[in-house]
């Protein structure tokens, strides 16, 4: 958790000279970004399928009190242990809780936010239990001890080098850095994993309530091994993370496959209906449900934030946003990066001592809304979010004046015409050829970087004040 | 018809000759055009910054300046976006003032979508023999939803040739206040922006928002690579010259 | 930990109501759902999409022709699997009866994975050490290439999962156009089956530099044998 305690600009400077990151970071939101335009494009009617999305989780949303509840019983009736945490605290303690039950030494992890969320790793670490994450990106960055970069694929800042460097000692010998040699020690490793493991911890990318089912999706096949092998299995859920039933399932899996990777289903789509019947051959005898609130039930209250409860974590925000792919995941220095992890960082955490920059990771540009797949409104939440903090008093008292002095000058208009007439006198020592170079902070800011065009010697209100009178006087 | 003009804070202040090209061209087109006093700025570069109250206040005096206007027209796609997409969350509270903002949004254009969508005038007889490229401003295409607009002047503009930029959806980093206080965020994106219009090819880079074209010269020019950069008013309004 | 009734009551009161006894109205949503105008196609289709994501796969109509395919797929490899080991072809209990009389005109042994051992730890180190796990399928999504099954007393999970290659058998009718109406076909069943696996191809990852790599926890090698008699 090092990454966390350097600040936003050290963050952001060591972000802006790692090429290496910045041209991966392109390279995989270039490619993913055109992967779903292909993948939403042949469908025809995306704005369609979008719609229906958005209803779909808006109405999930404002009914959670019900469908909660109709998922606990479902699940419940099923003889699934459900753990209702409030807290990030209360949910690590479940999980340690079962993990000491069973006296398990070996915990087999696929992808699970919530996980990264609660820094469930850090905590099973302390305790001495072997916690392997078996999702490729995931493990990687777990050797490496660091937060995921990108929400879908979470390793993607590191070269293959780079992993083969973090492989060679668990490997116990060298290793060249090819993708298949790396997949395949990788493979023959988790294999033993796997087959060793005790309890098996998931995320759950729905919760199906009417029937008690959780869905995962994957690639790799990692979510069917831990959910398949292990005797014991724990699901964390964000307690958001639901469909009314199977009706509604299709139309969300069809927009998570399409928009987190462009592939019309994702490779492994598994919908689990635990535990097994005593009959059956495979999978776990025991399930413990995990359902975290962790401040979303304040972000349900709060109707302008409530939208932000819709995500489901696809990532296609991260593929289109121009902060993001300067910068990469880590500049943001919270969990969920991109635009939905500003947007909900805050909102989780409430710390704007803390997370306070996040909102202002954009530029409003407005790409992110414009690929959400269930049309969060993301841009409009950041620039709500950064009134927010103002109201909160977090904002600079310098700032705070410059935006009062704003205010005057820009609802007393010929008071702003003088001011700018003084201006364009005033502005000389900062001019260069015709261009202004330099100036004072904030300004300093842009000259840093950028020249400025000269204050015009007259506005156009005046310009035009005086044709005005010329007009009359030639009349 | 009788045109009110929304000069903007930015060219008002920096580049008033958009500003009258603008009035020039509607003027040409047979509209009376006025430019009501008291207007200053839509509250954007406050309402962007989090300063909501010192926005409100500031987008009450813009509607006051407009109220008895018929059609109002401004040169940035971005202020007139703040308009439409933020002052009824502005105004969410105040029931009078709510209406006069859904007023204002009525009759509010960008100077593209207006000449193309109101007036049905994509074609002024420019003339301008010129490569150029094109950027479009995020405010416009994705709030305001003008997108085909600028291109469809373009067309009709003899002798302009106009050249693909690549990567053209992204932001350039300008984002109002954004550019101040994310400096090296924002650098990092005009430099990309610029290396897209720099190996465009093109002579002249065209925009519909200042704030943007600003950004991006300002940028060129201070890595000594200056690209000649006009509002499209500024383009037409050259070609139009006789 | 939090009672559920406080923990729901708490959300009602946030949603400004107190918890709802009767379930919410359906929602009303519409999407254009992907249908073959000529469901004759449907078995190519799915093929097709099969094999774009990196699995092999054949129609057939006859036993001879499912022999001759296998043969052209794995040659005299299983021959020479059962000799190191005798558990190296794994199988649901029961397959469709032409897979069943293919496998036994090749004199290719089949293990039955819910036999093979009494603990599932055992069992689960067979499935890893097989060399080809052979299931059937409930459903086949043509849309996406998708093989559908539900897990059940005589199948067992492992047999599609833990073996370096996958074979599937369906049957032709068990094929729709997209996912919804498998969906709707799972929902009339009442209660799910405690697993049902979606899979569409090979095990993958672009994990690593955005390099696209087969294999990485899954089947390596993945085939699917369509029965259109």
């Amino acid at each position: 958790m090092t990454m966390y305690n350097s600040s936003v600009d050290q963050r952001v400077d060591a972000a802006l000279a790692n090429n290496f990151l910045r041209q991966a970071t392109r390279r995989a939101t270039d490619r993913l970004r055109h992967n779903k335009y292909k993948a939403t494009d042949e469908l025809g009617s995306w704005e369609e399928w979008r719609n229906a999305g958005a209803s779909i989780r808006s109405h999930v949303i404002e009914n959670l009190d019900y469908y909660l509840q109709q998922l606990i019983q479902q699940t419940e009736k099923r003889g699934v242990q459900v753990h209702l945490a409030k807290t990030p605290e209360d949910a690590v303690a479940v999980v340690r809780d079962i993990v000491q039950k069973h006296d398990a030494k070996n915990v087999i992890k696929s992808k699970s936010m919530i996980s990264e969320e609660i820094y469930l790793n850090h905590f099973l670490q302390a305790d001495g239990v072997l916690s392997v994450e078996t999702d490729l990106g995931e493990y990687i960055i777990q050797i490496a001890g660091e937060p995921p970069s990108h929400i879908i694929v979470p390793a993607m800042h590191k070269t293959r080098q780079q992993v083969a460097d973090l492989f060679e000692p668990i490997a116990g010998h060298t290793l060249s850095s090819d993708t298949p040699t790396l997949t395949r020690f990788v493979r023959v490793r988790m294999r033993e994993q796997f087959l060793r493991g005790d309890i098996g911890i998931t995320g759950c990318n729905f919760a199906v309530a009417n029937t008690g089912s959780i869905v995962m999706v994957t690639n790799e096949g990692n979510g069917r091994m831990v959910s398949t092998l292990p005797r014991v299995q724990i699901t964390l859920m964000g307690m958001e993370r639901i469909v009314p039933s199977f009706r509604e399932l299709d139309v969300m899996l069809n927009l998570l496959a399409r928009s987190a990777t462009g592939q019309r289903l994702s490779s492994y789509t598994t919908i689990l209906t635990p535990p097994r019947q005593s009959t059956e051959s495979d999978g776990p005898e025991e399930f413990h449900l995990v359902i975290l609130d962790h401040n979303r039930s304040e972000i349900l209250g709060d109707k302008t934030f409530r939208p932000a409860l819709n995500c489901i974590r696809c990532g296609a925000c991260f593929n289109v946003c121009p902060v993001y792919r300067q910068i990469g995941g880590h500049a943001y220095g919270s969990v969920y990066s991109g635009p939905i992890g500003s947007v909900i960082t805050p909102l989780l955490e409430k710390n704007w001592e803390k997370w306070g920059h996040l909102p202002f990771f954009s530029s409003l540009c407005g790409a992110c809304s414009e690929a959400c797949p269930v049309h969060i409104p993301l841009h409009d939440l950041l620039v709500k979010l950064r009134a927010r903090k103002t109201i909160s008093g977090h904002t600079p008292q310098i700032e705070q004046q410059i935006f009062k002095a704003y205010r005057y000058f820009f609802t007393h208009e010929k008071t702003l015409r003088r001011a700018l007439r003084l201006g364009s006198r005033l502005q000389f020592p900062f001019v260069r050829n015709g261009r202004i170079t330099g100036g004072p902070p904030p300004l300093s800011n842009w000259t840093k970087s950028r020249t400025l065009p000269m204050v015009a010697p007259k506005s156009f209100m005046q310009v035009w004040a005086d044709l005005k009178l010329n007009r009359k006087s030639s009349e | 018809m009788k045109v009110s003009l929304f000069a903007t804070c930015l060219t008002n202040a920096f580049y008033p000759g958009v500003d009258l090209t603008m009035a020039k061209i509607l003027k040409y087109l047979g509209h009376s055009v006025d430019v009501p006093e008291g207007q200053a700025c839509c509250g954007q570069i406050a309402f962007n910054s989090g300063y909501i109250d010192d926005a409100r206040e500031v987008a009450r005096t813009l509607i006051h300046s407009f109220e008895r206007s018929e059609i109002v027209v401004s040169p940035s796609g971005s202020c007139i976006a703040m308009i439409h997409h933020y002052y009824p969350f502005l105004f969410e509270k105040e029931p009078v003032y709510l209406k006069k903002s859904e007023e204002l949004i009525k009759k509010s254009y960008e100077f593209t979508q207006f000449l193309v969508d109101v007036l049905k005038k994509p074609d002024l007889g420019a003339k301008y023999p010129i490569k150029a490229t094109y950027h479009p401003s995020c405010h416009a295409t994705r709030l305001l939803g003008v997108d085909e607009a600028p291109y469809k002047l373009l067309e009709h503009v003899q002798g302009l040739e106009l050249l693909p930029l690549a990567e053209a959806q992204l932001c350039c980093g300008f984002g109002g206040t954004f550019s101040v206080k994310m400096p090296k965020i924002s650098e990092a994106m005009v430099a990309e922006k610029a290396n897209h219009v720099l190996a465009s090819g093109a002579d002249l880079l065209l925009g519909i928002d200042m704030g943007c074209l600003m950004n991006i010269a300002g940028y060129l020019e201070k890595i000594n690579k200056p690209v000649k950069t006009m509002h499209i008013i500024q383009l037409l309004g050259e070609g139009m010259k006789p | 930990m939090t009672n559920a009734n406080d923990f729901i009551s708490q959300l009602a009161s946030k949603l400004g109501r107190s918890t709802p006894t009767v379930p919410p109205p359906l929602i009303d949503f519409h999407v254009p759902q992907y249908r073959l105008s000529n469901p004759g196609e449907r078995s190519t289709i799915f093929l097709h999409n099969w094999q774009e994501l990196g699995g092999k796969g054949v129609i057939v109509k006859t036993e001879d022709q499912t022999v001759s395919c296998l043969k052209e797929w794995f040659g005299d490899l299983p021959l020479s699997w059962i000799k190191d080991n005798p558990q190296a072809i794994l199988a649901w209990d029961s397959l469709p009866t032409l897979a069943e009389t293919a496998f036994s005109t090749l004199n290719w042994p089949l293990a039955r994975y819910t036999m093979a051992a009494p603990d599932p730890r055992e069992r689960y180190s067979i499935a890893a050490q097989a060399e080809l796990g052979i299931t059937g399928a409930d459903w086949g999504i043509a849309l996406s290439g998708t093989i559908v099954t539900n897990s059940s007393a005589q199948r067992g999970r492992a047999v599609s999962l833990l073996p370096p290659r996958h074979l599937a058998f369906i049957e032709a009718s068990k094929l729709r156009d997209n996912l919804s109406e498998v969906l709707e076909e799972v929902s009339a069943l009442g209660s799910p089956p405690s697993a049902i696996e979606m899979i569409s191809g090979p095990s993958r990852t672009s994990d690593i530099e955005m390099d696209l790599s087969i294999g990485v926890h899954g089947p390596i090698e993945v085939y699917v044998i369509v029965i259109d008699t």
